[in-house]
This record gives structure tokens, sequence and C-alpha cells, in this order.
């Protein structure tokens, strides 16, 4: 058969890389740039580079503390989200009365995004006293209806012979699930771990509304108070960006299929 | 004691003991969908009928928020249009999708890689991407004007961002770089789930290229399609994050999106009910879009729903 060349394609997909590349490429040459940032010409590749924006940063803000309250908020989230889910996914293999009334429940309030309930859901936070802590901050992420119906098809999936005869065997609900289905439902587990990693890690709006003291702020509220504060006239900015960035993006490199497969699986199956 | 009357109360009671147990398992999870998705959409609704603030009492105004906002505010009319405009551009982004998904879901050398560059920017943080993009638009650091007036396109510098005309589709731009490669994602989900026979009897059937694409790649990809508007419709709610950072709205209204407008009156002018009545136009919006979308993608793309 007739086979159109392929370089024609590597063209257009390198090309279109580079373009993708190019945000990432111009962030780092800023931050790693020495002398003014603004100077005209810029410069393609970094004036006499040297890390003095990333130590910057630690003195221009309270990083540490930044990185404390994300690095917390998302720890609650994560494990909120494991412990919930997993307990509702498994409810929901069981048979019970009034079952399809709680899975449309579910289905339906997927479809409510958070944004359109922020008025509401602020009034609701403030009137159990969590303002400004980490609770509250991590409360409305603590369990994601995607990852429960991701935990239900994988328990699914477990021959249920295997879970008779645990049972058999006299072991308590709660141990047939962290004994036998957790440990056959690894990707799933994966699944959640990613995808509220990073929800919660990226998560802007409801932190902004939630934080009233700079002490309890996440890194992209110290991000956009940085910015507000400093307006993008130091290299140290960028630097920060880079700081903020790294962790994301080493999570997904690393667990890319994983990554993936839980944004198709939960955009796709509901 | 007979095996049959004592076999029934164990039984009830086995019973019971499953649904208590059923209703504990769930219940962390449904509390949290209580407390922060159904009881936040019927109080928005109610409040949005009110005029409230945490200073006074409630009372009851009926449509007076509505009419304010309808005949008397300007600004939500810029938001709105703004908002629209940011979801009418969606299907240029999807389009690129498209193609980008047939290019690597062919036998191309290295698609993985390329997979991986084009999905890289979406799970950024889109605070950080709103500042990195803020950047690349800057008059002097900038990098478009820095291509723009070293090529002689241009002999001014273009204030991006801070020009009515263009700092919504700088916006936009920046939106289209952060969620293409999800959408090239979900395409190639819906690419690869076509099957190959079908491709193989119209090439038996001397079908030409672009027929094959359009008879049969394009139809059985509705329901992806449908779930990238869904999406592009959302996008406009998310998107708060980098308008925020890139614009926070202006200049004037022009980049003003009905999110960063809700968050101005809610949180900045402390108007909770103007607020509301602001969501649920947003809320209705989404769900009229997401309707409509799904007619017209054949309505057989409740796969969503399902």
């Amino acid at each position: 058969m007739r086979r159109a060349p392929t370089w024609p394609r590597h063209a257009i997909m390198l090309a279109v890389c580079l373009l993708m590349l190019v945000p990432f490429y111009w962030v780092i040459k800023t931050s790693l740039t020495g002398e003014n940032i603004y100077a005209w010409p810029p410069s393609i590749i970094p004036v006499n580079p040297h890390l003095f924006n990333y130590v910057d940063v630690w003195y221009l803000i309270p990083f540490p503390r930044y990185l404390l309250n994300s690095v917390i908020v998302t720890i609650m989230a994560i494990s909120g989200n494991l412990l919930f889910n997993t307990a509702a996914g498994y409810a929901l293999t069981k048979q019970f009365p009034g079952k399809r009334w709680i899975v449309l429940l579910l289905l339906s309030c997927m479809l409510i995004p958070f944004q359109a309930t922020i008025i509401p859901a602020y009034l609701i936070t403030s009137w159990l006293g969590v303002l400004n802590s980490w609770l509250g901050i991590a409360l409305p992420m603590l369990s994601t209806i995607i990852c429960i119906f991701i935990f239900k098809a994988s328990f699914e999936a477990v021959p249920r012979s295997l879970i008779d005869a645990a049972r058999v065997d006299g072991l308590s609900e709660w141990r047939i699930v962290v004994r036998i289905l957790l440990p056959l439902s690894k990707p799933a587990i994966a699944t959640n771990v990613i995808l509220n990693f990073i929800w919660s890690w990226n998560a802007f709006l409801w932190p902004l509304i939630v934080v009233r003291s700079p002490d309890m702020q996440t890194l992209p509220l110290g991000l956009a108070r940085f910015l507000s504060v400093m307006e993008d006239t130091t290299g140290a900015l960028f630097a920060f960006v880079v700081m903020v960035l790294v962790p994301g993006l080493t999570i997904f490199l690393m667990a890319q299929k994983e990554f993936i497969r839980g944004l198709t699986s939960g955009a796709t199956k509901g | 004691m007979t095996t049959a009357s004592a076999r029934s109360p164990w039984y009830q009671r086995k019973q019971t003991r499953d649904i208590a147990l059923v209703g504990c398992f769930l219940l962390p999870s449904l509390a949290v969908f209580f407390l922060y998705r159904i009881l936040p959409l019927g109080w928005n609704a109610m409040l949005s009928f009110q005029s409230w603030s945490p200073l006074k009492a409630a009372k009851w105004i009926g449509l007076e928020n509505y009419e304010e906002m309808l005949l008397d505010d300007d600004v939500f009319w810029d938001a709105l249009t703004n908002t629209l405009i940011f979801i009418g551009c969606s299907p240029i982004a999807i389009a690129l999708a498209l193609g980008i998904a047939l290019l690597v879901n062919s036998d191309l050398k290295g698609a993985a890689i390329y997979r991986t560059i084009v999905f890289l920017s979406y799970p950024l943080m889109t605070v950080a991407v709103g500042i990195i993009w803020r950047w690349l638009y800057d008059v002097r650091g900038g990098f478009f004007n820095y291509v723009l007036r070293s090529t002689g396109a241009i002999d001014e510098p273009v204030k991006f961002l801070q020009s009515f005309d263009w700092a919504l589709p700088c916006v936009i731009a920046a939106e289209f770089w952060q969620v293409l490669g999800f959408y090239m994602i979900i395409l190639l989900t819906g690419l690869q789930s076509i099957p190959q026979h079908l491709y193989e009897a119209a090439r038996v059937d001397g079908v030409p290229a672009h027929a094959r694409f359009l008879r049969i790649t394009l139809p059985l990809l509705r329901p992806s399609i449908f779930l990238c508007i869904v999406v592009g419709i959302l996008n406009s709610f998310t998107s708060f994050d980098l308008v925020y950072v890139m614009t926070n709205g202006g200049p004037g209204h022009a980049t003003e999106l009905l999110i960063t407008y809700i968050y101005k009156a809610g949180f900045g002018q402390t108007r909770f009910d103007y607020a509301a009545a602001l969501t649920v136009v947003q809320f209705l919006l989404l769900v009229v879009l997401t309707v409509i979308a799904n007619k017209l993608s054949g309505g057989n793309a409740g796969s969503l729903e399902r």
C-alpha cells in the first residue's frame, strides 16, 4: 500500500511542541537572568545566569510557611478522599434499598460545579467556624464523586468468591476492604492520590475566599500576593513560579499513565 | 429450636446491620456533598430573591436583584458577553486538539513524547500559568513583543493585556495553551475506541481519506467532542484563576467573566445577595448550554450522565 511520507507530520508536531514549550522556557530563562529582566531586547539565553533569584525567594516571602500550608491541606485532602471514597465506593457495591436514588443524587451533584456554590459555601464554612484554617480549606475537597465511582468500578472487578471466602473466615467488613479489596485496587488508589493532589495543590478560588490571614496562605495564594505586592519587577517572582510548578510536574511525569487514565475515566465514565 | 425460626431473626438482624454499615460508609461523603453542593445550591437560589448582608436581617424582595442585573447593570452584560465569547472560542481549541490527536494517533514514531509535551501544561497550577503568560505578553520583557519587534512586524510594543481589543483574546490564548492537552487526551481516547475494521472496509471500498474522516471518524467521535465542549463550558468557570492573575477583569471590564464578577460582587463589595443572583444566572447558562451541546451532538452523548 502506498504510504504518505511521515516527515510532514513530524514537522507539524515538532512545531506544535515547540510552541507548547516556549512559555516554560521563557519563564525558566527569566528566573535565571541575573541582571535587569526588563532589558531590551530580551536575550534568548539567560544573561550571566545564576541562582540568585531562587535564594531571593526565601528572603522576600515566607516560602516555607506557604509550602507547609499547601502540604498540610493537600495531605488532608488526599487522606480524606482515600478514606471516604473507599468507604462510599464499597458501600455502593452492595445492594440496599434506595441505592438507585443515592447513585442518581451523586451523579447530579457531579454536574454542580463547585464554583457555582461559592457564596453559600463561604457562609456555611463561616457558620462551621473553620474559616481561615487548614480544615476550612480542605473541607470541600474531602470527597470526590468521580473517585468514588472509580473505586466502585475497581471493587466490582474483584471476584465475589474471594470476598465470600474472606467473610467465611470471619473478617469484618472494614478488614475485607483494607486487606482484600484495596491491595487489588492499586491503580484506583494511584488515580485517587494523583487527581486529588493536583486539585488541592492547584486550588486557588476557594482558599482565596476562606483564608484571611497571611500565615494561612497556600502556595497559589502566595504567588498571587507576591504578584500584587511586587508586580512582576523581579526575577524572584519567576523563580517562585518555577519552584511551585516543579512538584506538580514531577508527579505528573512519574505517574503519567495513571494520571491520564484517571482524568479520562473520570471524565467519560462518570 | 428449629432452624427456620432461628434463621429469620438472624437474617433480619444481618440485614439491619448491613444497612447500618452502608449508611456509615456513605455518610462522610454524603455529608461533604450535602454541605458543599446541595445545600449551597438551594441556599444560593433562596438568597438571590432576598436582600441580605451579614449585618442586616434577610428580607424577601422577589425579583429585584434580577431586575437590577438585567436592566441596570452594564458590567453584568459585559461579563455575560465575555463568558459567552470565552465558551464560543473553545471549538477552535477543540479543532486544534483534534488535529493534533489525529497526528499522534497514527503510527508516528515518538508519538508518546509528543503527547506528553502537549499535555504537560494541563496539570500546572493555573495561577502560575497566569503569571507566565502575563510575562509573555509583557511590553518589554515579553516573548511576543520580542518576536514581533525583532521580525519587524511592529514598530511599537503592543500593550497586550492593557488594550481593550487584545486583552480578552490574550487571556483566551493562555487558556487554550493550558487546556489543549486535555482536549487532545479526551479525543485520543475516543479515536482509539473506533474499531479499525471500519477504516479497512472503507479503504477496500476505495473511500477517499477526507470522506473516511467525515463519515467514520467524526460521527463516532461525537461523545468525545461533546465531552470536550462540556469541559470548555466548565472552563469559563475555572478560568477565574487565570483572569484574576492576568488582568483581574481589566482593562475596565474587558476581560470580566461572570465568575470574576461574582467574586467581586460577593467578596469585594459584600453584596452576597446580588452575587447569588449572578450565580443563578451562571448556573442556568451552564445547564442550558450543556443541554444544547448534548442535543447538537446527536442526543446520544448521554454517556456522561449514564
